[in-house]
């Protein structure tokens, strides 16, 4: 007889900080403090307001610099929004830097889709990215001048941003019939619905990238980083640059970036000083003497930051908070500024602070809780119809936490305790919290996520693999030092931290392409040839000629999707101004190169070109199970019948429906099935990565997230002989269950999620779980539930969240969505208010798989 | 060796340390009045039928070839004296109301599910738990099963009324880490009176797992006006430091969560008015236990 398993309750390597952190200190500090409460009620009770001044500057700087060089006209438009927006420093609030002068204020920029905002002002009803539940107020002034400004830019948009043109001229008119609202094969940024685009649109998320909070330039200084683009500018001027460049437009364009850079960090840092006058001021009027003592601190805070390093714990997060403001301004479009290593970056002010005596964890706790009202408050107006967006809901300013620095030594400290301490406490649904998991870290820690989680409710933290997201670039030749170092983007994507570009992705969806290959090519829904003629799937004789029919089209389509991603993210490159400020914040790389991240000024190329997408292989795994089984197996239908009931979309074929939902469904580790997951995880992967990818000419990065776009993508596909009714939602995430398939409790699902390396190429391999409360309620509970995401991870499983509510609570917000309003539930990458959610993602919420006790 | 199952659940987070799969037998010589399985009961298999799924659209009335089923207000009855469990209504039932509890399963059938989640015992020092109904009715099976387990270095517990032979006691405790020990009441006619059976065979049983010193915990179901009384709490608290003090007792309040099960069998319960203990009752129960020196902890 062996010994048995004993659980691991050691804490391994964890080093320094871990082991000292006092957990009941830090589960007895009150985040939401009077004024806190305060703050966030009069967040709660305001109006959302649009707000107008910022696109009203942007237009008159881009007026005003009419002939000057793209890359200068952008960083004056910065400029000129950081120097004369209006600010705030509302009652009680002891961190500032508000991106509207309202509590709820909801950024645009005009120049960007000027017809879209027209027609916002023509209707009278502004959509905001976090929900449709209420309108947005506009006062009568502000609406007029916005039309204009609106009228203006129709007028007015220089010949830009031309991507539809680069695709219909080099790939013809058909390529459109691939794209996001026609058949949708390809989704991504190559196309929205609108065939005409604003001026840099998509200066966000898509075209500009993801703007990063930089760690180093917080440690170092504005001033630091001003002075090196001088030095260099001088050096260029003395000593010319490599020999390539030499009286080149890249030569050109790096010396005006340099000065762009010059300029947009010269006005940040007098957009801080400004916050630092406007605080004087109100000390000078101030009686109370305490409230008098916080106005000159955040006065002190703002001359010095972000020009010098920050003294102190507190100067660290109002430089955060500014860094993360500033951003987003800039790509006021689709913002998604990822926070960072959050816990990484303040733990060493807030350690030498408290080693002083001068902060405690009740001091802390109420600055994050302050951080999180700030972040809370940025939303911008959203142009893309509700139906046709991605990720409704979200602004992505993700905060990651712990990691292992370059020995291994876990990184866990008390500000990581003290992050999810607040986000339990303060209840809002960003920003959104990743952990990255490493096996050796405090137990403790991960049941003090858990029950953070279950108080929040809203499925925060997510759990991460550590060394999975190290080895995917480790294996692309990036040395540990810098791999080591990554963090969560967008809503289920990573990157290095400010050492590369962060794009959106260019997703393929295979039930598109699986569709097209149960149709020999023809696609139902245009009733178009759209994809190669791969056989009449009535004449096969074999699963096996399914499967690879489906291979074949995938194999014609991927390299479409390569020269349709190559021709729109080059053409924006092509057309686009570069940003001084993303060069700040990798002036290490971006200063010497003279080019920005996204033009391949940053340390490393793989996020350059956006993800290479793949979605819907459940669903996949699932449909040929249905075929396997009913149509080869036991030869209960043909396939003739079957695709005329897929035609049909079930109608006059109930029963064989139900036949097609009883048949093995991935999730329940049964080998039937998951068989055939596994031949396409292998399959589809190697078949993407086949073709390199021209932007990087390296092995392209695969994304294989949902988030909320299997809304979307279910409405471009018909029914499936997963059971699937056409247009309904696709799988929730890339290896979750489909909602109410999983029989067999949450270790037969997460076994069949990784009885492969499947994780392994791509990010975004997210997995969400449902439990209910009572499975969670006692500590003992969490443990397991702990013990759940260790086996998960130690079978190279990369995501997993939790959503942990009860089922009558959210039959019971469906129905009375006013007594529900803090109802938090995780979508994709993300948390959002359940009531905010459009009609059908809510249902998917409900049906999705729950873990129950009973 | 094949036994008759009506569950296998994984991720069983009630029935021992660590994540865990529990396989729970069919058949038990008990008739607790409060029982939460009541499907258990019954060692052979049967047809259950959940009212929940139901469509009342009667298939199963027109199917059953004996003519055993009818369909009135309340939902399908099944005549299950003659019923031959030949599993024609349950295979036309539509919504899948209508299931079969319990399956003839080989050891190794049962085994190949369990060691499908080695990954997470070996991460939690979980393992297989065994319930039931009684294990000791499928004594040779459950000693099988553990002893696969332990070759696998699979923790094991044992989760019985200790009811049975001490032949068949013996054999599944060679192969087990740990017992779930349930104590329902301490006087025997009472016991009989709610339970069916005396209580004399289970303390017998109680004293050979303490003998043979295998970690042991007290499973006491806390049911107000059955159990209940100091008088029975003092004299289980007697009774079990009598024989060790090294174990804990562990309190599991009254629940009526099994209630609806009833029906699915066409059995009746019994107990529809007795409510949750209050967490004073269970408080004082508690410190009854404890003032013998025992440990105890009241469940969730």
């Amino acid at each position: 007889m062996t010994e048995n398993f004993q659980p691991n309750t050691s804490k391994g390597a964890s080093r320094l900080q871990t082991d000292k952190v006092n957990a009941e200190e830090i589960q007895n500090v009150q985040v939401l403090t009077p004024r806190l409460q305060k703050l966030k009620a009069e967040w709660e009770a305001a109006e959302p307001q649009v707000y107008v001044d910022d696109t009203l500057l942007f237009t008159e700087s881009w007026k005003e610099t009419e002939g000057l060089p793209v890359d200068i006209r952008w960083a004056k438009a910065l400029e000129k929004r950081l120097l004369e927006c209006p600010i705030m420093i509302r009652e009680g609030e002891i961190l500032v830097g508000s991106l509207t002068k309202f509590i709820r204020g909801n950024g645009t920029l005009c120049a960007m889709k000027p017809r879209e905002i027209l027609e916002m002002c023509e209707s009278g009803k502004f959509a905001r990215k976090t929900s449709d539940t209420e309108s947005t107020n506009i006062t009568p002034e502000d609406l007029q001048a916005l039309k204009e400004d609106a009228l203006y830019w129709i007028d007015n948009i220089p010949k830009v941003s031309t991507v539809n043109a680069a695709l219909e001229f080099d790939m013809g008119e058909d390529v459109f019939d691939l794209l996001f609202d026609r058949a949708t094969v390809f989704e991504g940024r190559g196309v929205r619905y609108k065939m005409d685009r604003g001026l840099f649109q998509n200066f966000g998320a898509y075209g500009g990238g993801v703007a990063q909070v930089s760690a180093a330039c917080i440690d170092n200084g504005l001033n630091y980083v001003i002075d090196l683009c001088k030095k260099e500018r001088k050096r260029m001027m003395d000593e010319g640059d490599n020999e390539h460049s030499h009286g080149s437009a890249q030569f050109l364009r790096k010396y005006w970036l340099l000065q762009a850079t010059i300029i947009s960090c010269e006005a940040f840092i007098k957009f801080a000083n400004r916050h630092a006058d406007l605080a004087r001021e109100l000390a000078a009027k101030e009686k109370d003497a305490a409230r008098k003592a916080e106005l000159i601190r955040i006065a002190d805070a703002c001359d010095r930051v972000p020009a010098e390093p920050p003294r102190d714990f507190f100067e660290a997060v109002q430089c955060v908070r500014l860094f993360h403001l500033v951003c987003w301004k800039e790509s006021s479009d689709r913002p998604e500024v990822p926070v960072g290593r959050l816990d990484q970056l303040l733990y060493p002010y807030y350690k030498k602070d408290k080693e002083a005596g001068k902060v405690t964890a009740q001091d802390a706790a109420e600055l994050l809780g302050a951080l999180w009202l700030k972040i809370r408050e940025c939303e911008n107006l959203v142009t893309i119809p509700r139906s046709q967006r991605a990720a409704p809901g979200s602004l992505l300013p993700n905060i990651t936490l712990c990691g292992t620095d370059i020995e291994g030594n876990d990184l866990t400290n008390e500000i990581s305790w003290l992050v999810l301490e607040a986000m339990a406490q303060i209840k809002l649904s960003e920003p959104a919290i990743y952990i990255r998991y490493n096996p050796e870290m405090d137990e403790n820690f991960i049941i003090h996520a858990l029950r953070c989680n279950r108080e929040f409710g809203g499925g925060n933290p997510a759990f991460l693999n550590n060394q999975l997201g190290m080895d995917r670039y480790l294996e692309r030749g990036v040395p540990l030092k810098d791999a080591c170092n990554w963090s969560a983007s967008g809503c289920l994507g990573y990157h290095l931290d400010c050492m590369e570009h962060v794009g959106g992705g260019h997703n393929i969806s295979q039930l598109k392409v699986f569709e097209l290959a149960l149709n020999n090519g023809f696609d139902p829904r245009t009733q178009k040839q759209l994809g190669p003629k791969t056989g009449d799937p009535k004449t096969f004789t074999s699963f096996e000629q399914v499967i690879e029919a489906y291979y074949k089209q995938l194999e014609y389509f991927v390299p479409i999707l390569h020269k349709v991603k190559m021709l729109s993210l080059c053409t924006e490159i092509a057309d686009g101004p570069m940003s001084g400020l993303r060069c700040a914040m990798q002036y290490e790389d971006c200063i010497r190169e003279g080019l920005t991240p996204r033009e391949g000024g940053a340390r490393y190329p793989e996020g350059r070109s956006s993800w290479l997408g793949s979605r819907g292989l459940v669903d996949l795994a699932d449909s040929l199970s249905s075929i396997k089984k009913l149509v080869f197996d036991e030869k209960k239908v043909t396939m003739e019948q079957l695709m005329d009931a897929c035609a049909k979309n079930w109608q006059g074929y109930e029963e064989l429906r139900q036949d097609c939902v009883k048949a093995p469904k991935y999730g329940n580790d049964d080998d039937y099935v998951d068989s055939i997951y596994d031949d396409l995880s292998t399959k589809v992967p190697e078949i993407m990565q086949r073709w390199i990818d021209p932007v990087t000419g390296k092995k392209p990065m695969l994304f294989i997230g949902a988030a909320a776009g299997h809304v979307l993508i279910g409405k471009s596909i018909g029914a499936l002989p997963n059971g699937r009714v056409s247009g309904m939602p696709t799988n929730d995430a890339a290896c979750s269950v489909m909602p109410g398939m999983d029989v067999n409790g949450p270790t037969a699902a997460i076994m069949s999620a990784t009885k492969g390396p499947y994780a392994k190429e791509y990010t975004g391999y997210a997995m969400n779980m449902k439990f209910s409360k009572s499975v969670l309620n006692t500590e003992e509970k969490l443990q397991k539930l702990a013990w759940l995401i260790k086996a998960f991870m130690t079978r190279g499983g990369w995501h997993v969240q939790f959503n942990i509510h009860s089922r009558e609570e959210l039959l019971d917000a469906q129905k009375n969505p006013e007594k529900h309003k803090n109802l938090l539930v995780r979508v994709g990458g993300y948390s959002a208010y359940f009531i905010d959610l459009p009609p059908d993602l809510q249902q998917e919420i409900v049906t999705r798989s729950m873990h129950e006790d009973i | 060796m094949e036994g008759i199952v009506f569950n296998i659940q994984r991720y069983s987070i009630d029935d021992g340390p660590g994540v865990r799969t529990t396989v729970f037998l069919k058949g038990c010589p008990l008739t607790c009045l409060w029982c939460s399985n009541p499907e258990s009961q019954n060692p052979e298999p049967e047809i259950t039928w959940r009212y929940t799924s139901c469509i009342r659209c009667g298939t199963c009335v027109k199917t059953c070839p004996l003519g055993l089923i009818t369909l009135d207000d309340e939902g399908v009855h099944i005549n299950r004296k003659e019923c031959t469990r030949c599993g024609k209504c349950i295979e036309t039932c539509k919504p899948g109301a209508l299931q079969m509890s319990g399956r003839k399963m080989t050891v190794e059938e049962v085994y190949s599910t369990v060691k499908r989640d080695i990954d997470f015992y070996k991460v939690s020092g979980g393992g297989c738990t065994c319930s039931g109904g009684e294990i000791l009715m499928q004594a040779d099976f459950v000693a099988e099963l553990f002893k696969l387990c332990k070759a696998d270095g699979i923790h094991t517990c044992a989760d019985t009324t200790g009811f049975g032979s001490e032949q068949a006691l013996e054999k599944i405790l060679e192969y087990t880490d740990l017992v779930y020990f349930d104590l329902k009441h301490m006087d025997p006619e009472k016991h009989k009176e709610y339970c069916g059976v005396s209580n004399d065979v289970i303390l017998k049983s109680l004293a050979l797992i303490i003998e043979k010193k295998i970690e042991t915990v007290i499973r006491v179901p806390l049911i107000p006006g059955y159990n209940d009384s100091d008088e029975n709490i003092s004299e289980l608290g007697k009774t079990v430091s009598g024989l060790t003090k090294d174990v804990v007792v562990n309190l599991l309040p009254y629940h009526r969560y099994g209630e609806n099960k009833y029906r699915m069998v066409d059995m009746v319960y019994q107990l529809s008015n007795v409510p949750t203990p209050t967490e004073e009752q269970l408080n004082k129960a508690k410190e009854i236990i404890e003032s013998y020196g025992l440990k105890c902890e009241i469940s969730k």
